[in-house]
């Protein structure tokens, strides 16, 4: 039976054999090892490691003191997974059992959170099969840890970075708020760049209880904490000039208020108040209107406020003197379209003014009269060289909106609207923002030379350097002969015009206009006003400019509604940066003759 | 192997009797033979291997149950931080200082005055202290964060409060030259 043939047959088809499975397993191997290599290594891995996201914190925003006025917080949404939900079978120590049934868990969660149980049931209820649900969003770290201390085996929890406001309303309308899908006004938005976190994420394995294997953390990318963005603003001088105003606005029946209070010398910001402010903890606290800031992005027609430009301007060229001499008539028809006139506020005959009792007695006819030695080219360069007709160099959030950075009239336009042409040297028919007002005042401060307004310190960085740090470079508008000679004018406002006791601190020279602006309403002017102060101080070597605007008021419809803010804001300005009082007496210039 | 009788011119002899032969083990041989001590050392080594990676994987484990440990303490404590400076900064909110001002009967300053220390010239044009800091409408800058703040109650101050060291106790204040402003040695 065995022959050595059959055996020898037998021995090569157990070769083959043995061959053909080797064979198989190479190929196998070859499959596993080199072909599915990557794919395979890669589901592996993903079993076996749990991928985080690690969350940089936003940067905060703080004022020049480093006072914060916004913040992160940590917030925690507590959710739940409705597919496991159950009554909770709780084994004491000593093995005795206690049933926590679901209906008394949730009761026990609407409790701490102050949520309402039926909509926590409802939450639950909505799609039992699913594994996620938000059952209350947004609670602070006491209520989470008390939610968490209860134990409750489907109870989870979601870190929800959020933003809190210390200051509240202060600087509100600057500071802006976020919304729930990111920053939605104000330097929250504007200067998102700086203050978002960049997230990062890392992987590592996990053993069957959840605990880190060591050494198995890999980070594949860092998270990038946010920079902090400093503003120029003082917050306590911001809250008392708000306070100033809401006190104010309210007595009067104003609308709406705002101050500036800029420094000369570097054209920063120290008080950009608005009344209303929103307070961005609360975004019902005022209506959308005033949600945004009015002293950057509303301009309106400022009235004699603005009439410091014509005299600039005249002074620059030479074209009159302080002591420059006129009559002015109590009526002016000249160059206008016959049945228009221009008139002052007060009637009057013919008065023999000088161009600095022109100034002071807020002379519309006077100012028209003398500028009527510049050319219509000269007056539209001039406005816009003082910044008017173009948005701030802050370029606040929706500044730069055609409509809400204000309009100067061009030549073309005035050659055939020559009422506008005369009404624009005393502020009407041009517009302007606060903010450009304030900047028109930091100018003729600074000897003529506009510096760019800012809010915007810089962006810190977490590694500690700086960024987006203004290099504020001045551009000169008039010769500071003209812009020293202006505010020189303007210091018999103080002394002599009828706001002198309002307006005056003992001690401090003070260069001031007055204005009261005409509010146009459907294409005429009613009887609204918009009313200012504007001024500069100390007169002999200024340090700040301050600009008052009160918004239709009610009751009292002249600068005499805001010179007492302005008064205020003065004297907190002094006592808050310490500014010693002036030196040398103020120049007496005649102002008739 | 089988001798032919024929090759052999030596005389045959009486087959000597046999002797119980060893093979001499060459010296590498010798030294190739199993000792006892080498075993013990490699085993005994072997075991102390395990043993030790055991107890550094014991250690290891545990280090890293110790590290998840403190790093979820780590993180509770850096999230009560983050509460406690939230609720720092609430408190030290300008309208927050004001009330609590207020409550405790602080006014606003008057004009402030100047003394230039190098000519020795007093400016500006002092006025008595006076007035609320928030006038009589009160606050009117909202903050929805301090709702549940309420205001510090005033503690009189006790007893055991050290009074405050007059210049001759401290002994500080030197005779300065005139013209000069007086202050206290720094030691």
């Amino acid at each position: 039976m065995s022959s050595p043939r059959t055996a020898s047959r037998r021995l090569a088809v157990a070769f083959v054999a043995v061959v053909a499975v080797l064979g198989i397993f190479v190929v196998k191997l070859v499959d596993i090892q080199v072909v599915r290599a990557g794919e395979l290594s890669a589901s592996a891995e993903q079993r076996r490691s749990m991928t985080i996201t690690t969350w940089g914190v936003r940067g905060d925003i703080v004022d020049a003191n480093g006072t914060v006025l916004a913040d992160s917080v940590d917030r925690f949404d507590i959710t739940a997974s409705p597919r496991n939900v159950g009554d909770t079978t709780r084994i004491t120590l000593d093995g005795e059992r206690t049933v926590v049934p679901t209906s008394e868990a949730l009761a026990r969660i609407a409790e701490i959170t102050g949520a309402v149980a039926t909509d926590l049931q409802a939450a639950l209820d909505a799609d039992p099969a699913s594994d996620f649900t938000y059952l209350v969003k947004a609670v602070t770290l006491e209520t989470f840890t008390a939610v968490w201390d209860l134990d409750i085996p489907w109870v989870y929890s979601e870190l929800r970075p959020s933003r809190s406001y210390p200051g509240g309303a202060i600087a509100g309308n600057l500071v802006g708020f976020i919304g729930t899908d990111g920053p939605l006004a104000g330097t929250e938005y504007q200067e998102d760049s700086c203050l978002a976190a960049t997230k990062g994420t890392s992987t590592f394995q996990r053993g069957a209880d959840g605990v880190r294997l060591p050494g198995s953390l890999v980070v594949q990318e860092e998270a990038v904490d946010g920079g902090t963005v400093h503003l120029t603003i003082d917050s306590d001088l911001q809250w008392f000039a708000q306070q100033a105003l809401a006190t104010q606005g309210t007595a009067v029946g104003a609308d709406w208020a705002t101050a500036m209070v800029v420094r000369v010398a570097t054209g920063e910001i120290v008080v950009a108040a608005d009344w209303p402010s929103i307070d961005p903890n609360d975004l019902d606290s005022v209506s959308a209107e005033n949600s945004g800031a009015r002293s950057f992005t509303a301009p309106f027609e400022p009235g004699s406020i603005m009439k410091p430009v014509a005299f600039a301007a005249l002074l620059d060229q030479g074209l009159i003197s302080p002591n420059t001499q006129l009559t002015v008539p109590g009526n002016y028809t000249n160059g206008l379209p016959a049945g228009e006139n221009i008139t002052d506020v007060f009637a009057h005959g013919d008065l023999r003014w000088t161009a600095t009792g022109i100034l002071m007695n807020s002379s519309n006819i006077g100012t028209v009269m003398l500028s009527e030695r510049l050319s219509a080219q000269q007056k539209y360069d001039a406005f816009r060289a003082f910044g008017f007709g173009e948005p701030t160099a802050v370029g606040f959030l929706g500044e730069s909106v055609d409509g809400n950075y204000g309009k100067v009239f061009t030549p073309a336009e005035t050659q055939a609207d020559t009422v506008t042409l005369a009404t624009q040297m005393f502020g009407q028919g041009i517009t302007a923002t606060s903010a450009q007002m304030a900047s028109l005042y930091q100018t003729l401060g600074n000897g003529g030379v506009r510096m760019p307004l800012t809010l915007v310190a810089g962006c810190e960085h977490p590694d500690g350097t700086w960024t987006d740090v203004p290099v504020p470079t001045g551009e000169r508008v008039v010769s500071e002969y003209a812009a020293d000679t202006t505010l020189q004018m303007m210091e018999t406002v103080a002394t002599q015009g009828g706001l002198r006791n309002v307006i005056s601190v003992p001690g401090y020279r003070i260069a001031a206009k007055t204005g009261t602006g005409e509010v146009a309403e459907n294409g005429r002017y009613g009887s609204e006003r918009i009313v200012s102060l504007a001024g500069v101080f100390p007169a002999d070597r200024p340090e700040y400019a301050i600009v008052v605007t009160v918004g239709k008021p009610d009751t009292m419809k002249s600068s005499a509604a805001a010179a007492p803010v302005f008064n205020a804001i003065m004297e907190q300005v002094i006592k808050t940066f310490r500014v010693t009082p002036s030196t040398e007496p103020a120049p007496d210039l005649p102002l008739t003759w | 192997m089988s001798a032919l009788p024929l090759a052999s011119p030596r005389p045959q002899r009486a087959p000597a009797p046999r002797r119980h032969l060893e093979v001499a083990p060459t010296r590498a041989q010798r030294r190739a033979r199993p000792k006892l001590l080498p075993a013990v050392v490699t085993i005994g080594g072997i075991g102390v291997i395990l043993i030790a990676q055991l107890l550094l994987s014991i250690v290891l484990a545990d280090g890293a149950y110790q590290i998840a440990g403190l790093q979820s303490a780590q993180r509770d404590l850096l999230r009560q931080e983050q509460a406690l400076d939230e609720r720092l900064d609430v408190l030290a909110s300008t309208q927050n200082l004001i009330a609590n001002a207020e409550s405790l009967g602080m006014i606003a300053s008057g004009n402030p005055v100047f003394l230039d220390v190098s000519t020795g010239q007093v400016s500006g044009d002092p006025t008595p202290a006076g007035g609320s800091l928030t006038g009589a409408a009160g606050n009117q800058i909202g903050n929805s964060l301090l709702v549940d703040v309420a205001l510090v109650a005033p503690v009189a101050p006790t007893a055991d409060v050290p009074a405050a060291p007059t210049p001759t106790e401290a002994g500080g204040v030197t005779n300065a030259a005139p013209g000069s402003i007086p202050s206290p040695t720094t030691r």
